[in-house]
């Protein structure tokens, strides 16, 4: 069982299907991506579906062929509209949340707006005996959700939109290149007050590689989930992903 | 303020309402409408106005009116949405009435696609619309920069009383950076008694202020476009803006790129300079008016053998590249479109291949 407080694993265990929302450049993306390889490289089978119907950049699907390559599925719409922004569900997702195999992740869109597809899926849901955990992304140096209020709100926005509840919280704190450890316990200080508002565990803090091994991040006391950015601007490389453990 | 982690297109919105302005008028369009989606709960919040036309074209006509009763106002669209703008932005540069557009470039023509382009650079610059208009551009090449320049387009459209456009491709209003807001700017337009239909009552004035643009007498519409011709020119002399990147010491290659592509050429450099190769680069930063003396310096440093204007459309910046040049140095264009950025590789094998032609030196 994940969760925040005494006895809670170091590592990050995930099983079945893992359901990731949060606001517009949370980072759900990123996330998604790095908790696959990190559930891959740790023995699981993954799926990942790109249910992103609302962003028209930066998503799953840019880093689809390090995915693949590493051995994890990932459902996409078809080739020829990867670029478009229709709202295009692959049919395959309605089959991989009836059969999730070990662990299926879905990333979903930003804010409600995102979440809406996942009530669409809501039959398929219905149908589910494997696990179900629905994981909030928050970065609070985004402009709306920089206090607890504001990331309750956005969690009532996204359950009202896709008609499944939040589980739990993932910290996901940076600035991209500017980002200090300073940053980062500043925003593990935030998940953990929404933590107790919200009585939901805190799974696990996303922190980028360059700091992930830093003393101040270890010792936060959760399981750190280490990021290596995938989703990058033209003028710089995605960091390899094959020695992720 | 503290910095924040904003996508370009809700740092530009935000911007706005600092810079004071209070009505946006809207028509959704990818890559931009993050704008329209931030502005739609944050206009409530300041207590502005957010309405969305039902085209481009009606948003376009409710900025004229917008800006002829003397409020700041401003726009966002992409690519065909501002092709749809034209007609309206012509006008308001008749009537010369201040506001503020942004473009979020697409791959074009036509519909094209979402990624992001700079396939609009002559249309900004160029051929915004019919008749002797042009627009103030601005082109900024990350998201604080974004902010930046969309506070400092309410006063330059209020000093020359001229529409201001920021030019920025599909990646600008995309990417997220962490940005801090500069101070907010007065709300109110300083000079906007010479121009705005608010009642002569209310600005205790005993002339009226008449917005339009036709003008059927040949010496008024002469007339017109004189004073219109001495503000564009009063531009070209007060208010160029560039950056010049790497060009202190000796370099055989000049770069000019703008927007993203600058920042990819910024990356190429630094990779160059790693290897022994120095090579500059101009940034125009405003594209009307353009930087052609900057430009043209910066070519004909004795150094300096060859010329690259790297966009990402099929040329079109090269034509002012070559006006500012003046034959002083060959001038060479590379680019892409349809979305797909030239890389930091492609530019370093440009520079190493363009090198080579000029191997006697």
């Amino acid at each position: 069982m994940l969760g925040y407080g005494v006895g809670m694993p170091e590592q990050i265990r995930l099983s079945g299907i893992v359901v990731i929302v949060g606001n517009y450049g949370s980072g759900k993306t990123e996330v998604a991506i790095n908790l696959a390889v990190d559930q891959h490289a740790k023995g699981s089978q993954v799926h990942v579906a790109d249910l992103d119907l609302v962003n028209p950049y930066f998503r799953t699907r840019e880093a689809r062929q390090a995915l693949r390559d590493l051995g994890i599925d990932i459902v996409l719409p078809p080739e020829g509209w990867l670029q478009a922004d229709l709202p295009i569900l692959a049919p395959q997702v309605a089959g991989l949340i009836r059969q999730p195999g070990q662990l299926a992740i879905l990333d979903a869109g930003g804010d409600g707006v995102g979440a809406t597809v996942l009530a669409a899926l809501a039959d398929a849901f219905k149908t589910v005996h494997a696990p179900l955990q629905m994981l909030q992304v928050v970065n609070p140096f985004r402009p709306n959700t920089d206090t607890v209020p504001r990331c309750l709100s956005m969690r009532d926005a996204i359950e009202s939109a896709s008609r499944l509840k939040v589980t739990g919280w993932i910290g996901n704190a940076h600035l991209m290149d500017e980002t200090t450890v300073d940053h980062i316990q500043q925003g593990h200080d935030l998940l953990q007050a929404l933590a107790r508002a919200s009585g939901l565990p805190l799974v696990c803090m996303a922190v980028d590689s360059s700091l992930a091994s830093q003393a101040a991040v270890l010792t936060l006391g959760c399981p750190i989930l280490t990021i290596k950015r995938q989703l990058v601007p033209p003028w710089r490389h995605p960091m390899p992903l094959t020695d992720h453990t | 303020m503290s910095k924040v982690l904003m996508k370009g297109n809700e740092a530009i919105a935000e911007a706005a309402i600092r810079a004071g302005c209070l009505n946006y008028f809207a028509y959704p369009i990818t890559p931009q409408s993050e704008v329209a989606e931030y502005l739609a709960w944050r206009m409530q919040e300041v207590n502005g106005v957010f309405l969305q036309g039902e085209s481009e074209v009606a948003v376009s006509y409710m900025i004229f009116g917008a800006a002829g009763a003397g409020v700041r106002v401003f726009t966002t669209s992409s690519s065909p949405g501002i092709s749809l703008m034209s007609e309206a932005i012509s006008y308001l540069c008749g009537a010369q009435l201040p506001a503020v557009f942004v473009n979020i470039m697409r791959g074009g023509p036509g519909l094209g696609g979402i990624l992001p382009s700079q396939g609009d650079y002559l249309q900004a610059t160029k051929g915004i619309g019919h008749g002797d208009c042009r627009l103030f551009v601005m082109a900024p090449e990350g998201v604080q920069e974004a902010a930046e320049m969309v506070m400092r387009a309410f006063p330059l459209a209020e000093k020359y009383r001229n529409p201001v456009m920021i030019l920025g491709d599909g990646l600008i209003g995309q990417m997220m950076e962490p940005v801090e807001f500069p101070d907010h700017l007065k709300s109110v337009p300083s000079n906007k008694n010479t121009w705005a239909t608010n009642g002569m009552d209310h600005r205790k004035s005993k002339t009226r202020n008449l917005v339009r643009s036709l003008f059927l007498d040949s010496q008024i519409l002469n007339n017109n476009n004189l004073i219109l011709r001495d503000k564009y020119e009063r531009m070209k002399k007060e208010d160029v803006c560039f950056e010049a990147y790497n060009t202190e010491g000796d370099y055989r290659i000049l770069i000019v790129a703008y927007g993203t592509m600058s920042r990819v050429c910024k990356t190429a450099i630094a990779t160059l300079k790693e290897q022994g190769i120095d090579v500059g680069l101009i940034r125009p930063q405003t594209l009307f008016p353009y930087p052609e003396a900057a430009v043209r310096e910066a070519a004909r440093k004795e150094s300096c053998r060859h010329v690259l204007c790297i966009e990402m459309s099929m040329g079109q910046m090269v034509e002012d590249v070559e006006r500012s040049v003046l034959g002083a140095r060959p001038v060479k264009w590379y680019g892409k479109c349809g979305g797909d950025v030239p890389t930091p590789e492609e530019i370093i094998e440009l520079v190493k291949s363009t090198l080579a032609l000029h191997k006697s030196y």
